[in-house]
Parts: structure tokens; C-alpha cells; sequence
């Protein structure tokens, strides 16, 4: 039997990692995903894993080679969007990704930020990163995103200071500020768990490579 | 260069795709090495990149894709051993020198 389940994640990463490894546990293995959906089917529990990979900094073609060759590898690989847009015919500049990774359109790269991967539990620990130089540049990219959106709140609020911007009232305005605010610390909380994260792997990696 | 780097390289001597350079490394370590899969991906396209390994045969399939060593790439594994070589001898020396006092 199928369980679709809505759900969407700020913390992309580890946090959504957890929660799909939470569910098989429980006995669910992802069988497709939407936009804010997850559908399961049921399966032993503990009997798949998961693993999630940030590709938003990736060109189109580079970020489809790449899901080609994890499927190469063995794993089972869906597609996730990091954003919550609703759009179709866009161009999209993503200020946090590198060369053309920047420009991403829709249809293309465009929703596709994430992969989720899924392999048979085996014992062996998930773990895409095992080099630290390599787990260093991943959580840097993933910081890198972070400080954008938290960048792109902040903006959005100074705005809402500009004289004459909008035509509404006061306390509507100060409304719009606690929703941005919200969704900014939100977006904070992670920013901050990648960053310690870069920090302690910077320490480490001057003792090992 | 790292230790990924040139484990991935000798993997590379012979014709080897990436779930062969995985599975050589894993063993030739004895399962001291076992690379993310993330992890070698990255390091097979820098290599690409320096021209140290290039793709193998004409497969247009990626996930068929075959990778080879080149000669500045076996140039640069020699000067490795050379410097491990180097490294090995002095601690050795050192090592050994502690021990026997």
C-alpha cells in the first residue's frame, strides 16, 4: 500500500536525510517525490537507505552526468526540488553556484537542486564524502546556499523599509516583516550548522587529507 | 597529492570504470579505503582535468564509462612513490632509531 506524505525541509540535507532513514525504519521506501510530497510504498523495515545530495551547484548536463554515474554505482536516484516555486518557462541566477550552474532554467536545472539516493542497507555507513577536502568543498556549497536565501530575506526586508514601496498599511507591512523574519531564521539555523561544520572540517583538514 | 588522488590512479592502470576503481581501492586496502561514491567522482574528473586519466574506449554510455591513466599521469604516480619512498625512509630511520635506544 501506498502513503503519500507532505512534507518540506530547510534543512535539505541532514534533515531531510534523517527523516527518509527514519522512515524506512519504519518500513517505507520512497517511491517517487514531488514538490512537497512523498510517496512511500511499504517494505521490511530497515531494509533501504538513503543519502542526499546537493546539485544546485551544478549545471544542467553536469548535474545529469552525475545522477547517471550514482546509478552507475548501484543506487536508485529521484530527483528533488530545494525551492518552492511554481514555475514554468524562467531563467533563474543562482548567485551560490559555479560557472554555468549560475543560470538555471526551468524546464532544465531548475527544481532539480537535490538528488535523493537510496541503496539496500548493507551494514556499511551511506556516506557519499569520505575525503575531508571533499566533505569540506560539499558543506561549503551547501553554506554558500544558506547565506544566499538568508542574504535574499534580508533584502527583501530592507525593501519593505523603502519609502512608498507598497501601498498598504502599517500593520500589514510589519505582518509581511514577521513572515519574512520567520522564514529567515529558519533559513538561519542551518546556515549556522553548516558553517561549524565547514569550521571543524577546516581544523581537520590541516592534520589529515 | 592525496591519498584518493593516487589510489585512484593506480586503479587506473589497467581499463577500470567507477565502480571498478571502487571496489580495487576497498580491496587493495584491505577496507582501510572505502570511497564515497561522491568523493571519487570528484576526484575522476580533476584527474580528467589535469589529463592525468582520460576515458577509455569510445562508450558513449556513461555508465559503461572506462577510464585509463595516461603517461604525465604515470609520470606523476612515479614521482609519488619517489616522494612516499623518501618519507618512508626517514621515518623509518627515525622510527626505528626511538625503538632501539
Amino acid at each position: 500500500m501506498s502513503k503519500t506524505v507532505f512534507r518540506y525541509f530547510f534543512d535539505f540535507l541532514d534533515g531531510q536525510k534523517k527523516w527518509l532513514n527514519s522512515m524506512a525504519e519504519q518500513g517505507y521506501r520512497l517511491k517517487k517525490c514531488g514538490r512537497l510530497t512523498y510517496t512511500f510504498d511499504e517494505c521490511n523495515p530497515n531494509e533501504y537507505e538513503y543519502a542526499v545530495e546537493f546539485i544546485g551547484d551544478k549545471s544542467f548536463s553536469k548535474g545529469q552526468d552525475y545522477r547517471r554515474y550514482l546509478e552507475s554505482m548501484g543506487f536508485r536516484t529521484f530527483i528533488k526540488n530545494m525551492n518552492l516555486n511554481f514555475s514554468y518557462g524562467k531563467i533563474k541566477w543562482r548567485p551560490y553556484a559555479k560557472g554555468l550552474g549560475q543560470i538555471a532554467t526551468s524546464p532544465g536545472g531548475f527544481n532539480k537542486e537535490l538528488l535523493i539516493l537510496e541503496k539496500k542497507r548493507d551494514g556499511k555507513p551511506f556516506e557519499l564524502h569520505t575525503d575531508v577536502h571533499d566533505k569540506l568543498d560539499t558543506y561549503k556549497t551547501a553554506r554558500r546556499a544558506y547565506v544566499w536565501a538568508v542574504l535574499l530575506m534580508l533584502g527583501l526586508v530592507v525593501i519593505t523599509f523603502v519609502p512608498g514601496i507598497s501601498s498598504v498599511s502599517i500593520t500589514v507591512t510589519w505582518a509581511i516583516r514577521a513572515v519574512i523574519l520567520f522564514f529567515g531564521i529558519l533559513l538561519v539555523i542551518p546556515t549556522v550548522k553548516y558553517s561549524s561544520l565547514v569550521n571543524q572540517l577546516k581544523e581537520e583538514s590541516k592534520t589529515f587529507e | 597529492m592525496t591519498e584518493t588522488t593516487f589510489l585512484v590512479l593506480l586503479a587506473a592502470y589497467r581499463p577500470n570504470h567507477g565502480y571498478g576503481i571502487m571496489q580495487f581501492i576497498e580491496k587493495k586496502t584491505n577496507g582501510r579505503v572505502v570511497l564515497g561514491a561522491g568523493t571519487l567522482y570528484g576526484a575522476i574528473n580533476a584527474l580528467i582535468k589535469k589529463k592525468w586519466i582520460v576515458p577509455f574506449g569510445n562508450e558513449a554510455d556513461s555508465r559503461k564509462k572506462e577510464y585509463v591513466i595516461t603517461d604525465t599521469g604515470k609520470q606523476k604516480a612515479q614521482e609519488e612513490l619517489k616522494r612516499m619512498g623518501e618519507v618512508f625512509e626517514l621515518a623509518s630511520t627515525i622510527i626505528k632509531g626511538e625503538r632501539n635506544k
